[in-house]
């Protein structure tokens, strides 16, 4: 990504999903990028993070020696349990997850589209649908504010940000803001609203590689990284 | 008490021949029942059908071995591709899966086969799930029924002939406490099974365990077998960590 002048778009788009979140509140972070997430909190910043394999308030990853094989996020990598850690079986965790008790959660997506449908589950290989739900489509149905955390294109430059995406959905109308390595879009009743666009972007330059259709906000500025 | 459960592992394992439509406790390798599954690999336990929330980790560990032996027809979960050697054979068509669930729902599934109810109604997925031609081997479309004007899948339980689950310490008569994020819902595995086998790190004297930390009472269990120790268990998941770079190596001369 030229605009990057050779940054990671993972760490950019970490960076800007991390100032999404706010003092307090319950998140779940999925794989991938979202879980990079943790990593750039801002100063003041303090959330609880739920683990679907069951737990609220884990911490960072421990050091080699002290690494416990009972004590691993959804990724099966190991971390630490912060004071006031709290463990739950695996069904209670994933209810949380489907019953409104997580405020919100970043989520990779293979595509979203300007109606707030994420795609991130199923894309076709050989013939059939891989690889695999696992608790995606509960938090999309469940958590009230779900962000989606994606490059804004593929690997052939084609726009992963749809008018409408074709793939099997992980949830409908759920993704409220979209955060790339270029824009951060809101999600709204009347379409997709862009916020902000990396620094040195203007919005044409947006435009140019989004399929979907947005309007621009008043308040449209660079992303603060 | 006369109740004795602890066997050695040949003996439980009896329990689990071909064709065994077999429950497991797990979460991407972690809390897998590992001498249980060395034992299927190493004498070839064939054609099951594995109910299991995911399909292991990869790195040729534990449970992604099953797969990579091709002894799992078929697999009953919520994702294919936690490990390759799962989701090689589902390419490949080695191994069966019909339908794949959000994991919440196949917990419901589970804890519904656990408690002797006749499923569980979920809302997650309407509309998304029963899309025709996602599920090309499922034999009938999903049901739904409304209540309250909310439209719900109409979701069977799922039980076993065999459950195998992973504790920290159990004792004689089967109670088992479970470590930190181990205990999933390996309680559940354990009732939705008809013979239910617990591997543990250690295997203590009855009233050892504080009753308020007895995981999965001893009711649901039939068979005890140790395991590997904690230390043990330890270092085989570190050693998978470090391999798969989420952990750094030790320094040169250093041991746990």
């Amino acid at each position: 990504m030229s605009h990057l002048h050779g940054q990671d778009p993972r760490v950019i788009i970490a960076r800007r999903c991390a100032q999404e979140l706010r003092d307090g509140e319950v998140v779940n972070l999925g794989i991938g990028i979202p879980t990079m997430t943790a990593n750039y909190l801002p100063p003041g910043v303090n959330v609880i993070f739920h683990s679907e394999n069951g737990c609220f308030g884990f911490g960072p990853k421990p050091g080699t020696l002290d690494a416990d094989s009972d004590i691993s996020n959804a990724s099966t990598e190991p971390v630490t349990l912060l004071p006031g850690a709290a463990i739950m079986d695996l069904a209670t965790s994933l209810g949380a997850m489907r019953n409104g008790y997580i405020a919100t959660s970043v989520l990779g997506g293979l595509e979203v589209d300007q109606e707030g449908n994420l795609a991130n589950w199923a894309h076709k290989r050989q013939g059939k649908w891989w690889p695999g739900i696992g608790g995606g489509m509960d938090l999309c149905h469940g958590v009230p504010r779900i962000i989606a955390a994606l490059q804004h294109t593929d690997k052939h430059g084609h726009s992963k940000i749809k008018k409408r995406t074709l793939l099997p959905l992980t949830g409908r109308n759920c993704v409220k803001t979209i955060v790339t390595d270029h824009a951060v879009f809101d999600v709204t009743a009347e379409g997709l609203i862009l916020r902000e666009a990396y620094p040195g972007l203007n919005v044409d330059n947006i435009r140019s590689i989004t399929e979907a259709d947005f309007a621009v906000a008043a308040d449209f500025r660079p992303m603060q990284l | 008490m006369s109740i004795n459960k602890v066997m050695t592992l040949e003996a439980a394992m009896a329990h689990v021949p071909a064709g065994t439509r077999l429950m497991m406790g797990e979460f991407v390798g972690a809390g897998e029942p590992a001498r249980c599954i060395e034992y299927m690999v190493a004498h070839k336990i064939g054609r099951l059908t594995l109910i299991a929330v995911t399909s292991g980790l990869r790195g040729d560990f534990l449970m992604g071995k099953l797969f990579a032996a091709g002894l799992v027809e078929e697999y009953i979960g919520t994702h294919v591709a936690t490990s390759t050697e799962a989701s090689d054979a589902y390419l490949s068509g080695q191994m069966r899966v019909k339908e794949i669930f959000p994991m919440g729902t196949w917990a419901e599934k589970v804890r519904a086969g656990a408690m002797g109810l006749g499923g569980c109604l979920v809302p997650v997925g309407v509309g998304i799930l029963d899309a025709p031609g996602l599920f090309p081997e499922m034999t009938e479309p999903k049901r739904t029924i409304e209540i309250n004007g909310r439209t719900f899948f109409v979701e069977e339980p799922l039980t076993a002939e065999v459950s195998i689950i992973r504790g920290g310490r159990a004792d004689a008569l089967g109670n088992v406490e479970f470590r930190y994020m181990a205990a999933q819902n390996q309680k559940d595995i354990a009732m939705a099974g008809k013979f239910t086998i617990a591997e543990v790190n250690e295997i203590v004297p009855v009233g050892t365990i504080p009753p308020e930390r007895v995981g999965c009472p001893g009711p649901f269990v039939n068979a005890v077998v140790q395991g590997y120790t904690l230390e043990e268990q330890h270092r085989l998941y570190r050693d998978n960590w470090i391999k798969l770079g989420r952990l750094p190596k030790l320094p040169e001369g250093e041991e746990a």
